[in-house]
């Protein structure tokens, strides 16, 4: 394979793994209203803990590891993302029963901090900085992978899973439970007073945004074989909400498209471009500053991002529709008018003189 | 269904089973007791207004009655239970609903999806009936969608139910409380100052529509200013002041009520609000 080719099929699984978390983080932030500012971190946990189920026993290795379990894939990914969701039920006790908004950013940005500090000293657990290596390529054995066959091959395969998580996303998305997760997004205290126990819609919300951040960082670890600390500064999370906020919060299509622009355009595509003679890492700030730019860019001009959320019409219920045309015709009469109506709830007209 | 004059009205709360009931309720803010020793029933099957002058705590009782806030002594209880301190959710899944002052519309929804989110124990909510249920989920949601449409029929909101809730006017999204709270079939509905910054005529409609709703046994306790109204559409008044309840009753007998008079009708008398 030339190089060319091993640098498209880079992007592509990066395209692909960025659209998984970005779909994660989107129905915390974008549907539920949580700022997880720690989502890094429960990709991070999804990487170390799918390299250390796929790892052999740490003895010998010289690398220092828990587990060691030498499982398959996918067993070994789907272990990383149930990790990630455990934790994010340690956090959801810590910090969401309690907090709100800034105040649970706040704290969350301090939580990632703590498990950076501890993966990153705590050797016996993930190898400290040095991060676990030598992580097993899936399927390389049996079906003869070469290093370069391999990495179409597992893009092509992250692909499927993408394709397939999308699948699950949408369904949750436009099922009754997306709906009371964006009611609990835009005012919790009347999803609260309808009845809806937000804070374990909030916690369900945590627990499916950080599977599918286990699932993105059990890929990139398999992926690349190794995954250390400096992968996941707790600052990368912040490209993962560019990623949604340039492509558009609470939709799918956008999550792509923001995937697209800022995780392989921006972030991946320039990591190949030859440095600059005597400016060594250059491209690498001016990719961050460009980042940063883009983002500005976006909530100045269009801060519902590029594809935005589409509301539910009541013609997706099955029900009859009009043009918005129409719609927009009446809403400009604005005027409310009492309609006699099926006996809901008493259709009598009531209308009188009270003033 | 029973016409106003048809519905016996009675003369005190003790007539019949109180729907909701509080006592001594006390809530402070930083030291400032905005709430001090609150103690009344609210009749079944009424409309109760809850009066009083600004500052009097109407809305913090209304905010612990429904479980927005917590109270710091005192008992709230619904029917027979008592639900002191219990967390909102839990109180509107016993059927108490209620609407706020300035109104909290779903902004990022749609008006139809405003009441869709409104009843309670969807099917459609557990991820497990998404995934292995499908078809019980599409009929309960078609269903709910009919019953929503009949809803926004009857409040005059119909014709803008594919529209962003945050689009709509101050009255259509007082409309739009109304009709989301009745979405979740009450017993109990607390309205705060559903009148609030409407136009006259909208004023009439919401009278008449919570006069629909006693005629299909919601309670309804209101805090509402507008003392023509109350006299028109309440069977009973409670007057709250300095965070205590100071009197209950009639409106005609609580206009005869020197101390009411002084802490509340005559000030919005002389004000020119009503008569």
């Amino acid at each position: 394979m030339s190089g060319i080719w091993y640098y498209i099929f880079t992007l592509v699984f990066f395209l692909f793994d960025y659209f998984i978390l970005a779909m994660g983080l989107n129905i915390q932030y974008g549907e539920t209203g949580v700022l997880n500012f720690a989502y890094i971190g429960f990709v991070a946990i999804g990487a170390y803990v799918t390299g250390a189920v796929s790892l052999p026993s740490s003895k010998g290795t010289g690398q220092h590891y828990i587990l060691g379990l030498n499982l398959p894939f996918p067993v070994n990914l789907l272990l990383g993302g149930l990790a990630s969701s455990a934790l994010a039920v340690i956090v959801a006790f810590i910090a969401l029963r309690r907090l709100r908004t800034d105040y649970l950013a706040m704290v969350l940005i301090s939580l990632s901090l703590v498990l950076y500090d501890i993966c990153n000293n705590f050797v016996p657990l993930f190898n400290g900085a040095d991060g676990l290596y030598n992580v097993p390529e899936p399927f390389a054995g049996a079906l003869k992978l070469t290093t370069n066959s391999f990495i179409p091959f597992f893009a092509a395969v992250t692909g499927v899973i993408a394709l397939i998580m999308w699948f699950f996303m949408s369904r949750i998305m436009r099922s009754p439970q997306g709906r009371t997760f964006r009611a609990i997004r835009d005012d919790e205290v009347v999803a609260a007073a309808l009845g809806k126990d937000v804070f374990r819609h909030k916690l369900r919300s945590m627990l499916i945004g950080s599977f599918y951040a286990g699932i993105g960082g059990g890929l990139i670890i398999q992926f690349s074989g190794s995954f250390n600390p400096t992968a996941w500064l707790p600052g990368e999370t912040f490209v993962v909400f560019a990623v949604i906020i340039v492509g558009g919060v609470g939709n799918n299509i956008g999550l792509l498209v923001g995937s697209l622009l800022v995780e392989t355009l921006l972030v991946h595509l320039p990591a190949f471009l030859p440095a600059i003679p005597g400016h060594p890492g250059l491209i690498e700030y001016i990719d961050a500053a460009l980042i940063g730019i883009l983002l500005m860019v976006m909530l100045w001009f269009r801060p519902q991002g590029a594809v935005p959320e589409r509301p539910r019409l009541t013609a997706s219920f099955g029900l009859e529709s009009r043009s918005a045309t129409d719609q927009n015709a009446e809403f400009n009469e604005a005027v409310v008018e009492t309609t006699p109506a099926p006996a809901v709830i008493g259709a009598s007209q009531n209308g009188r003189d009270l003033c | 269904m029973l016409s106003e004059d048809e519905i016996p009205i009675p003369s005190s709360p003790r007539d019949t089973i109180s729907a909701l009931s509080c006592e001594g309720l006390t809530r402070a803010f930083q030291g400032v007791r905005a709430v001090n020793g609150a103690t009344f029933e609210v009749p079944n099957g009424q409309i109760t207004a809850l009066i009083g002058p600004n500052g009097a705590g109407k809305t913090t009782v209304v905010n612990i009655l429904s479980g927005s806030m917590t109270s710091d002594a005192g008992r709230v209880c619904i029917g027979s239970t008592d639900v002191t301190n219990w967390p909102s959710h839990r109180i509107a899944r016993l059927g108490l609903m209620r609407t706020f002052q300035l109104s909290r519309e779903l902004g990022g929804l749609t008006v139809l999806e405003n009441l869709l989110v409104a009843p309670l124990h969807q099917a459609g909510e557990s991820l497990r009936n998404v995934f292995l249920h499908p078809a019980k989920v599409k009929i309960q949601e078609r269903e709910n969608a009919e019953r929503a449409l009949g809803i926004l029929d009857i409040y005059g909101l119909y014709k803008l139910r594919d529209l962003r809730a945050s689009d709509l006017s101050g009255g259509q999204k007082k409309l739009l409380e109304i009709s989301r709270a009745v979405m979740a079939s009450p017993t109990i509905l607390l309205l705060d100052e559903p009148m609030a910054g409407v136009n006259p005529a909208l004023i009439d409609q919401i009278g008449g529509y919570i006069l629909d709703l006693k005629a299909n046994g919601v309670t309804v306790l209101m805090i509402e200013h507008n003392l023509k109204v109350v006299e028109k559409i309440c069977d009973y008044v409670i007057v709250l002041a300095e965070g205590r309840t100071l009197a209950t009753g009639r409106l005609s007998e609580l206009r005869e009520n020197k101390d009411v008079v002084q802490a509340y009708l005559g000030e919005v008398i002389n004000a020119g609000t009503v008569r």
